[in-house]
């Protein structure tokens, strides 16, 4: 294709988002969380960093906000609390939303981070410079910087013999953030591969679903109609592309939303309200 | 093939004079250790070793040990080494889920301070020695100290680790076994076999509509929290019931109360009453109860509760119409409840609610009993290490042996245990890390972690069948001078008994014992004795049938006592137990450390928590130091600042301050635990943890608090958005 072709015939090949994004998917990984579910215990972000070699940055630099938990579970009180929070808390756990229209990518000076043909917001680790605008440009605060090696401290021998060989350990300079357990995926396509079938539902999960109590979290394809998270999807009428205020839901009591949605990124999590009891 | 056998190591070092070995090291060949002993021999790099595929991990099942829950798990092993574990989905107790101790469980197999060698005491300090040595000299103290004067110090143990630790007694001729656990519920325990026959009935959370949880944190450290978590799950499902949780200080249950209540600590079982009585009072569910029992609560009329609880007369009266209208309903009570002087009544206050809502058969149900008496769980408490103490005070002791239990790190420093323990004249301690107890013992003898070491477990909160879940190694030992629980416990029956010389290790044991279980027991498993233990060892679990007897509730008059005002000590201590750190046993693992708390989000230290009203009366906001002195000792430690705590509270959390035990623990933080007051519960004997009386006091120091997220509320930007109960029900009911 020329310049010219291009030029001339642009509407052709501008895909944003509204139809479907850049690519032609080949997944859409997807997740459903449900907060109803969700009592904030912290297995999701341990299990976390026991899968994706996670480094333990100690009390001081934890306290300058470099701790490099890709998953975690925060805690808010209400503003409306009296003397006491009868509603008890609310927890959420946060992780990079794997926007399928995504703030980080395009201020990448280098395209480390990049849209992948399964909808991730994939992280070179080779190429990221550390200009830490991808960091500064996520609204959901979901990317840890590597200030220092963090793995001369975190894994004395023989801690080092736990770290996972399916992926690397990050040295200082560069980004790093949630993959989706990118290298489970990478294993179940390749055990599917072998095995001379497609991918099904529940082939894998991420760590954080696999770990959780309650089963608060659901991990799956949504391009898969019969996947468990579509269906979620489906039964709380929440699509993917663009937040528009003119398409409310049908029903107006479901639970789903994604955070932040206004601001047009297309997050791959949705969320399923908490529920509060009225009747206390 | 060939006779001559040639270890690799060996192999290798034999090439390496020459040139081809050098070119071969230098290709980082893969570490091919199998699973069976002795089996490191020669094998071309192309063909893998038998097990071992390089670059594919392999999922083994296994227990974890990490609290006494028993939970089921899948360990992956990649190359020989243990990488990650997950839930065991055949695993009726935990379906598949860990929780995050579970988790940082390889980090308690692969933590770098652990005991690599037995060490002896000569002189202050501990010198390394030999295993022969050092089981000749335990051999002849064994023999030279006379029964009685032999104690075994242990945590909740169950299983065959339990038998033999019995076995071991019995062939001395001892019967001072303690198991002590800080983090228990023996109290309620002892109500439930005295008000229903049955000391362990299971919980039926999920049939529940509404559960009113006085301080039962069911969620994060009560019985066996990821079993509940599921259970909980199914309960806010659906119909989604309702949760009111009574408590002085907000745990992770708190945290995802309908309703949370802080009643003035120790007036709970008042309020338990109060509320039993507003129900009967009303005509309601009076059949249940004798006319004499119904008697006795009507001086715990609502007006009078409210004023000793400090609950509205309001609230009382809407929680006893929710408890009675949304039946089935549950009562349960817990740590600050149990740990009470009046504990006991308290506790039966709470199952006399149940009783009067006919909850008995319903949602609480009998619980499953493991066929074999002698394998069922010996479960800690802490009224053991108040026997044990005397005991140690009173000089009844010799020789001491301590397994998976550290108790001079978390007893009080009221019941003397550190001073007195030169009262023993031999301690002996079986041990993974260089805890507190350790380093006072006399002879240290390194464990396998429980990654490298067989096992079985029975726990004692028994799932919807007969649960028993096998530990196997899921590596080789790290260190080859540690050696298995069961394998040291042979060894010392074996001094005085000849009835174990068949066994020449703890696997062939725990082997012939499985498979010659009772066929009641075994009813899952098929084929030859070899094929059932190969199962067994597949599927990691057995889960055989219940047994269904039939409660029979026992009503009795019950008076809640009052708690006194104390003008030196006006506050009351709540020593918190977290799900992390636990009673401090997991405070050397550095993902737990990091994880933050579930209610506070301070990570890798202690804190105080205090209401915003008693922090602004002390004139101290987060961060600040204050002194929290009881009549035993005093701490300082800084202060989080929030509201889900009552003002008289004052909650440092257990787990920290530890003077050993490895990098990550040393020196960091303080133990609530070293100043409580050695106050019993009246009744069972237990120590009354919440019952110890403080004030509080501003010192000048202050530091930043080391906590997760910069805004303690959402500040209107719609995390978590709310939608109605009443909502959800007519949406999602039908699920």
């Amino acid at each position: 294709m020329s310049l010219k072709n291009i030029l001339e015939n642009f509407s052709d090949f501008r895909r944003d988002a509204e139809v479907g994004g850049h690519h032609d998917y080949e997944h859409r990984w997807a997740m459903s969380i449900d907060l109803n579910l969700c009592i904030g215990c912290n297995a999701c972000s341990t299990a976390c960093y026991a899968e994706n070699n996670l480094g333990i940055v100690g009390k001081e630099k934890f306290e300058k906000g470099q701790a490099m938990h890709w998953l975690r579970v925060e805690r808010y009180w209400d503003e409306t609390d009296g003397e006491f929070p009868e509603q008890g808390a609310s927890f959420v756990p946060m992780m990079c939303q794997q926007c399928g229209a995504a703030t980080c990518e395009p201020v990448c000076p280098v395209a480390a981070t990049y849209h992948t043909p399964d909808g991730l917001n994939a992280q070179v680790y080779n190429r990221c410079i550390g200009s830490r605008y991808c960091s500064n440009n996520c609204p959901f605060r979901v990317r840890y910087f590597n200030f220092w090696s963090y793995y001369e401290q975190s894994w004395p021998e023989p801690l080092n013999q736990q770290l996972n060989p399916d992926l690397s350990v990050r040295d200082k300079g560069v980004m790093e953030k949630c993959t989706f357990c990118v290298q489970r995926i990478r294993t179940a396509k390749d055990t599917a591969q072998r095995e001379k079938r497609q991918l099904q539902d529940q082939d894998f999960v991420t760590a954080c679903a696999q770990a959780c109590p309650t089963n608060a979290i659901t991990f799956g394809d949504t391009l898969d109609p019969n996947s468990k998270v579509s269906k979620a999807w489906r039964k709380h009428q929440v699509e993917r592309g663009p937040y528009t205020h003119k398409k409310p839901k049908e029903n107006a009591e479901l639970r789903g939303y994604r955070v932040f949605e206004e601001l047009n990124v297309d997050p791959s999590i949705m969320y399923l309200e908490r529920v509060r009891e009225t009747e206390v | 093939m060939n006779d001559i056998k040639v270890n690799r190591r060996g192999f290798l070092k034999a090439l390496g004079w020459g040139g081809a070995g050098t070119a071969l090291t230098a290709c980082d060949l893969p570490t091919t250790i199998t699973l069976e002993e002795g089996k490191e021999e020669v094998v071309a790099y192309v063909v893998p070793e038998e097990y071992v595929i390089p670059g594919i991990g392999v999922w083994y099942a296994s227990t974890c040990t990490q609290c006494d829950a028993g939970c089921g798990l899948h360990g992956r092993v990649r190359e020989g080494r243990i990488l990650k574990v997950e839930g065991n989905p055949d695993s009726l107790i935990n379906n598949g889920s860990t929780c995050l101790m579970g988790q940082a469980g390889v980090q308690n197999h692969y933590n770098p301070d652990r005991v690599t060698q037995p060490m002896m005491r000569k002189g202050a300090g501990l010198q390394p020695i030999s295993w022969d040595d050092a089981m000749a000299e335990l051999s002849k103290r064994i023999k030279s100290t006379s029964g009685s004067k032999i104690a075994w110090v242990s945590g909740s143990v169950s299983g065959h680790q339990s038998v033999l630790i019995s076995e071991f007694l019995s062939s001395v001729g001892s019967k001072n076994h303690f198991a002590h656990e800080t983090i228990n519920s023996s109290v309620w325990s002892q109500v439930c076999a005295d008000m229903i026959g049955d000391a362990e009935p299971r919980l039926r959370l999920d049939k529940a509509q509404i559960i009113v949880s006085f301080g039962a944190d069911f969620l994060g450290t009560w019985k066996s929290p990821v079993h509940f978590a599921g259970e909980y799950a199914k309960f806010r499902s659906g119909q989604r019931g309702m949760l009111v949780q009574v408590e002085p200080k907000m745990t992770l249950t708190g945290g995802n109360a309908d309703l949370w209540i802080a009643a003035n600590p120790g007036t709970e079982g008042a309020l338990a009453l109060g509320v039993a009585n507003f129900i009967l009072d009303r005509g309601w569910n009076k059949e249940n109860v004798p006319g004499t029992v119904k008697q006795a609560l009507a001086a715990y009329d609502v007006d009078t509760v409210a004023g000793l609880t400090g609950v509205p007369a309001t609230k009382i009266q809407r929680i006893a119409s929710l408890f009675s209208e949304r039946a089935p309903s549950l009562a349960i009570a817990g740590a600050t409840v149990e740990g009470q002087a009046n504990g006991y009544d308290a506790a039966s206050a709470v199952m006399l609610l149940n009783i009067i809502m006919g909850n008995i058969g319903n949602t609480i149900e009998a619980g499953n009993k493991f066929p074999e008496r002698a394998l069922r769980a010996k479960s800690g408490n802490t009224g053991d290490l108040v026997k044990f103490a005397q005991g140690l005070e009173d000089k009844k002791f010799d020789l001491l042996f301590f397994s998976n239990s550290n108790p001079v790190y978390t007893a009080p420093d009221a019941l003397r245990v550190k001073e007195n323990l030169s009262n023993a004249s031999f301690k002996v301690a079986l041990t993974q890390h260089p805890d507190e107890t350790a380093l006072a013992a006399d002879l240290v003898l390194p464990l396998y972690s429980s990654m490298e070491d067989w096992g079985s477990h029975v726990p004692a909160y028994q799932p919807e069948k007969v649960s028993l879940s096998i530990q196997q190694p899921l590596m080789e030992p790290l260190y080859k001078d540690t050696r298995g629980f069961g394998d040291v416990m042979l060894s010392l029956l074996k001094v005085k008994s000849n009835a174990y010389n068949k066994f020449p290790d703890y696997y062939s044991y725990l082997k012939t014992a499985m498979v010659n279980m009772p066929e009641s027991v075994r009813s899952g498993l098929k084929g030859s004795r070899d094929q059932m233990w190969t199962n067994l060892l597949q599927n990691g679990v057995l889960n055989a049938g219940s047994n269904t007897p039939k409660l029979t509730p026992k009503p009795r008059a019950i008076k809640a006592a009052t708690v006194s005002k104390n003008s030196e000590y006006p506050m009351h201590l709540v020593p918190s137990a977290r799900l992390g750190l636990w009673d401090g046993r997991h405070a050397n693992i550095p993902w737990l450390q990091e994880a933050p708390d579930q209610i506070s989000k301070v990570v890798w230290g202690s804190w105080a928590e205090l209401h915003p009203s008693t922090a602004g009366k002390l004139g101290v906001q987060n961060g600040d130091f204050i002194r929290v002195s009881s009549a035993s000792g005093s701490i300082e430690t800084q202060v989080y600042v929030h509201k889900g705590i009552h003002p008289n509270v004052v909650a440092v959390p257990m787990g920290q301050g530890h003077s050993a035990y490895g990098r990550y623990a040393k020196d960091r933080g303080v133990n609530p635990l070293k100043i409580l007051d050695a106050v019993s519960e009246e009744k069972t004997g237990e120590l009354a943890l919440y019952a110890t009386r403080v004030k509080v006091t501003k010192t000048n120091k202050s530091e930043v608090l080391v906590k997760m997220g910069g805004s303690e509320t959402q500040l209107g930007r719609g995390f978590v958005r709310t939608v109605s109960a009443d909502q959800f029900r007519r949406t999602e009911g039908e699920a």
